[in-house]
């Protein structure tokens, strides 16, 4: 009997075409259906120099399902190519011309020796979550676009997080793990966001090793650069908030890259030691009982889940009730992710489901005591929960419905104060 | 079940005609994945002032969009008149169908095939895909 899925965290694989849009100057050409992109794309902070309403789109209809499509992709890219000014093309292949058998890949060999790359992405939305997508974005990049570089560049590091787009506060994050990176003296080097477009890409292969800042987004893309491109990966599943884990972080970054045992311990005392002179200012809010939660949840894709528990209990002292991951995690990364979750601070294990569910999650946070006022971070679907439950309730993890983010992020030092901002905003704004 | 195909083709071999070129509609009907020729229908009259071309005139002389009327829009006489010739009819070939007259042809949930194939081609592939959907088998180019 079919399943109901209630209120889904994540977009179907062709959602990566964000994951393209991130890269500056690079071009999705979808080939799908009609309203694809506009039903995918984010309702705010998607325009920029091509926004989704605008892709190039083949919106194949009967006609082409019967007689295949591939005539109307060949057109649809070869106009592309002459009217839009990109520096890559990137092909990405929605539901229906996958399951009719369109060989859209042979069409796409057809541009090869265009004078700007055409690239191929097979992302129908069987196969998988947008999460699923970006891996396959990468993936292709790796294949049709990088060559082995003999070549490197000493203390060149490719840094590999998030999901542009699919978490709101991607562009930050990945500018202050560069940050982090930077402060160690090694040269950090991404792909998306301001001015780091096809020229950072073409800088992958001469890089001294990959650092993947995630539970398991982008394992599969260090592995086969690995084995293609012949770079050493370094994978931290933390996403480091806070001072506890952004000094482990640095430690082990900076280790990996034989970096000087002084130089990362200086780094580190002078950011934990502004990091604590502001903590040691709102002691007293901190101490309050009255004002903060004692047990809270995360309900966000593994990434912010196992961050965020590791930041509240680590470095703030809350107790962790049941945490959510729910970007359905492939079963091989949950054993892992689930060791992770018991790795904190004073004995204390956390205990993660990974629950895609909304109404199962929404049941068992119902059914849990949490000795007070629950602290519920998660997408806009968890707010009339809390509400409900008289929680302290902050929009982390998509969907976000009631904040705008430009470029704020939640790692390392600085985003730990912003968090602890945040929720304690949260909380005082209930107390009055 | 059986069902009708209208084609516009000069020579009974290949669809070369542009909807509003046809005079003479070829019906085919089908059953499961076998088609034959059953008719010829002429189409219903040729306005004087027809433009050559795919589309006629926009001579909707009922002024109704005046308006803005759109949903009672019962489309340019010429395109209407010839649709009711081929009305029991589940899809339409033709080389070529104009904007208003494939708008009118949705309205009679007759769905139109502007593709430009030898007709025994196109047939074998229309037939076998109607198949396929109408037994809920699995369909693929």
């Amino acid at each position: 009997m079919a399943k109901l899925l209630d209120k889904q965290r994540y977009k179907c694989a062709l959602g990566a075409m964000q994951s393209v849009q991130a890269i500056e100057r690079a071009l999705p050409i979808l080939h799908s259906g009609p309203g694809c992109a506009q039903k995918l794309s984010e309702q705010i902070g998607s325009s920029g120099y091509f926004s989704p309403n605008i892709f190039p789109c083949t919106s194949i209809n009967e006609k082409d399902v019967v007689f295949g499509g591939v005539k109307k992709l060949n057109s649809t890219i070869e106009k592309s190519l002459k009217v839009i000014d990109a520096d890559m093309y990137v092909v990405l292949t929605g539901c229906i011309p996958e399951i009719v058998g369109d060989d859209s890949g042979e069409v796409v060999s057809r541009f090869n020796e265009e004078e700007k790359p055409v690239l191929y992405v097979p992302t129908a939305g069987f196969k998988g979550n947008n999460y699923k997508g970006h891996e396959q974005v990468v993936d292709s990049i790796i294949d049709q676009f990088l060559e082995k570089s003999e070549e490197k560049e000493a203390g060149l590091v490719n840094i590999w997080a998030d999901v542009p787009y699919q978490d709101l506060f991607w562009l930050g994050n990945l500018r202050e793990l560069e940050n982090l990176v930077r402060e160690l003296g090694l040269k950090p080097n991404t792909i998306f966001g301001y001015k780091r477009g096809i020229e950072n890409i073409k800088k992958i292969p001469k890089a001294q090793f990959n650092l993947l800042v995630s539970p398991w987004v982008g394992l599969s893309n260090v592995k086969k650069m690995e084995r293609k491109l012949g770079i050493p990966y370094l994978h931290l599943k933390t996403l480091p908030i806070g001072a506890t884990e952004t000094s482990k972080f640095l430690r082990e970054v900076g280790e990996f890259a034989g970096v000087s045992k002084e130089k990362i311990e200086s780094v580190i005392k002078e950011n934990e030691d502004y990091y604590y002179y502001l903590i040691e200012r709102y002691a007293d809010l901190f101490l309050e009982n009255r004002v903060i939660n004692k047990q809270f949840s995360v309900i966000a894709d593994a990434q912010y889940s196992l961050g965020i528990t590791k930041f509240l209990v680590n470095d703030i002292g809350l107790i962790p009730a049941k945490q959510f991951v729910v970007d359905d995690t492939p079963k091989k990364y949950r054993k892992e992710i689930e060791e992770e979750f018991k790795n904190l601070n004073y004995g204390i294990k956390a205990e993660a489901s990974f629950e895609t569910d909304g109404y199962l999650i929404h049941e068992e946070i119902k059914k849990h005591d949490y000795h007070g006022y629950p602290l519920i971070l998660g997408g806009y679907y968890e707010k009339e929960l809390t509400e409900d439950l008289k929680g302290n309730f902050l929009n982390i993890s998509w969907p976000v419905q009631d904040k705008v983010v430009f470029d704020s992020s939640y790692v390392g030092y600085r985003g730990g104060i912003k968090l602890l901002e945040d929720i304690y905003t949260v909380a005082v704004q209930r107390f009055n | 079940m059986s069902y009708k195909i209208a084609i516009g083709s000069s020579d009974g071999v290949n669809i070369d005609l542009k909807f509003g070129e046809v005079s003479e509609f070829l019906i085919y009907e089908v059953e499961g994945i076998n088609y034959k020729l059953i008719e010829k229908r002429k189409r219903a009259f040729k306005e004087n002032n027809a433009v050559s071309g795919d589309t006629f005139e926009s001579s909707c002389d009922s002024g109704c969009c005046k308006n803005g009327n759109r949903k009672k829009c019962q489309g340019p006489k010429d395109i209407t008149s010839t649709i009711e010739v081929i009305k029991d009819c589940r899809c339409i070939l033709c080389k070529k169908v104009g904007f208003q007259a494939q708008k009118q042809f949705e309205k009679k949930l007759i769905t139109v095939f502007d593709i430009e194939y030898p007709i025994n081609q196109a047939l074998k592939r229309i037939v076998f895909y109607y198949n396929s959907i109408d037994n809920n088998r699995s369909w693929h180019l």
